[in-house]
């Protein structure tokens, strides 16, 4: 479940698309593979921005490369794209797309659109390495995930609970068979008082 | 958004609608004249009779139009079925409420203005402005009843739509199909469905029928009349009648925004049933509680018990060291018998 690429796009209709800025993690190819696969993901992610109308998700495989594209339009245009492997989850692709689109327009003024070189976004890094695990990064599969270990724990629980149950039923009845035993020891003693009193 | 006050139109109207048909409005007109002639300013008493009888004529036709959509709604046929319609009708259902939400909001202003305009209380004012607060409230309660229905009728479509879907894909196996989402039955959909669908407070109590003349208007007068407020906003509606369009509407982002739906309506089922462990361990350990105050108590019996047999046992050993002259009498006997049975035998 590997993220190979992410970038910002500045897609405006019907035309070209420049990167804005990008990060790939290219670990996984060896060292003369990964020039033509770097430039692949480039390629692939201007041509897919150009094809996806304004406020649109696509998802694109080619390969076993599998694109996630959010087109937001909107002021500033942009679209974000994101080249994962397969078994990538599609959900947490999209809201992180999402929430760097957010970012980047809250850091990046729109002047710098047009010198992309001169744009300097270094929280996509960030993204790219905490989203390697989307369960941990994106925040609903982390609830859910804290909550199914609450979930195991709690069963635990209630199987501790329910041994405690037989414990204490073991314990009533050993503390009626000791108090019965301490009533006779208690009249044996008194008998043995009343019964011995002429010597 | 300003309130418009639009009873010099709607004045012009029925005006115009009585001059097309003078004969059967003579009664209504004989009955205008009596109300204008009672009261101190006659004329704005019939001008709020008037806005209030619009706006209950307006109320009657949306409810009407509320029962055509339920019907619409109600049926569970597969392909005949009739979303441009029911959408349709839904969103002027929609409008009037807003609309007459509006009304209602600026008769109640009217009426305030009035009561606080009125310079000397008489009784008779009094009455007057008690009976315009009554009138008030009792049209925002059958608003609120109107849209406690409609927001039923949409229950209903959204679940026969479901239904319908599971069939559909029963039948034809196509995944892929309309992205028709029902509500489920999870607390979130469910709160967000119970909150007011105009967003405004007015959601009051009893019923009643203000005036007789109120319903002496045709239903289609209402259609007409009903349809050129369609001007009015939808701003406030749009919360819940986008979650409702949104059922109805095709789109490839309902894929994006369903599963992540799915996904926190799973997050908040598996809250539930964490609630739901929770309760039954607390359950269970109240239940031990009891045996545990039984073991309890029995230990508190075998603490007492042990301690008096203690006692009686040192009772006896005091009375047994301190007997010890009877004691050497009576091994000294127990000897002697011992003695002559050995020289017996």
């Amino acid at each position: 479940m590997k993220v190979y690429a992410l970038a910002v796009v500045l897609a405006p209709p019907q035309k070209t698309c420049t990167i804005l800025s990008s990060a790939s993690d290219l670990s996984s190819f060896s060292f003369y593979q990964r020039g033509s696969v770097g430039e692949f993901l480039t390629f692939f992610s201007k041509t897919i921005s150009e094809r996806t109308p304004q406020g649109e998700r696509q998802s694109v495989q080619e390969n076993n490369y599998t694109a996630h594209v959010y087109n937001r339009g909107g002021a500033e245009q942009l679209a974000a794209v994101i080249i994962t492997d397969q078994e990538y989850p599609v959900r947490p692709a999209f809201s992180l797309l999402t929430k760097m689109l957010d970012d980047f327009t809250t850091k990046i003024p729109q002047t710098s659109f047009s010198n992309p070189t001169a744009i300097n976004f270094p929280e996509i890094n960030t993204y790219l390495q905490k989203y390697q695990d989307p369960r941990q990064a994106d925040a609903i599969m982390r609830v859910q995930q804290e909550l199914d270990e609450t979930k195991i724990v709690l069963h635990k629980t209630i199987e501790s609970v329910l041994e405690r149950g037989e414990k204490l039923n073991d314990l009533v009845d050993r503390s009626n068979a000791l108090s019965a035993q301490s009533k006779m020891f208690y009249k044996t003693a008194k008998k043995q008082n009343s019964c011995c009193v002429i010597m | 958004m300003p309130v418009q006050d639009r009873t010099n139109e709607f004045r012009a109207c029925v005006e115009s609608i009585r001059n097309r048909s003078s004969l059967p409005s003579r009664g209504a007109e004989a009955k205008q004249r009596l109300l204008q002639s009672q009261g101190k300013d006659g004329g704005n008493k019939s001008d709020f009779t008037r806005m209030a009888s619009a706006i209950a004529k307006d109320i009657s036709s949306t409810t009407i139009k509320l029962g055509k959509l339920g019907q619409l709604a109600k049926r569970k046929t597969l392909f005949d079925d009739r979303p441009v319609e029911i959408s349709e009708l839904t969103y002027i259902i929609k409008q009037d409420i807003a609309g007459l939400n509006k009304q209602i909001a600026s008769l109640q202003a009217y009426v305030k203005q009035r009561s606080t305009q009125g310079g000397t209380k008489s009784a008779e004012a009094k009455l007057v402005d008690e009976h315009n607060h009554n009138v008030v409230m009792l049209l925002q309660s059958k608003l609120a009843d109107t849209s406690m229905t409609f927001k039923d009728v949409l229950e209903i479509r959204t679940q026969n739509m479901k239904e319908s879907k599971d069939r559909t894909e029963q039948f034809m196996h196509s995944t892929a199909a309309a992205a028709s989402q029902a509500p489920s039955s999870s607390l979130l959909f469910g709160n967000t469905q119970r909150q007011d669908p105009m967003g405004d407070g007015s959601l009051l109590a009893p019923r009643f029928d203000p005036k007789g003349k109120s319903r002496a208007s045709t239903p289609s007068n209402g259609d007409i009349l009903a349809l050129d407020l369609g001007s009015a906003e939808e701003g406030t509606a749009a919360q819940n009648g986008g979650a409702f369009m949104q059922m109805e509407l095709v789109e490839q982002q309902d894929t994006y925004i369903q599963s992540r739906s799915t996904a926190i309506e799973s997050i908040e089922s598996t809250i539930a049933e964490l609630g739901q462990i929770f309760t039954q361990l607390a359950q269970m350990v109240a239940e031990q509680r009891e045996t545990v105050q039984r073991i309890d108590a029995d230990t508190v019996d075998i603490a007492s018990n042990v301690s008096g047999a203690q006692r009686e046992l040192l009772k006896y050993y005091a009375s047994i060291s301190s007997n010890r002259w009877l004691m050497l009498k009576v091994f000294g006997v127990l000897i002697v018998f011992f003695l002559i049975f050995i020289l017996v035998s």
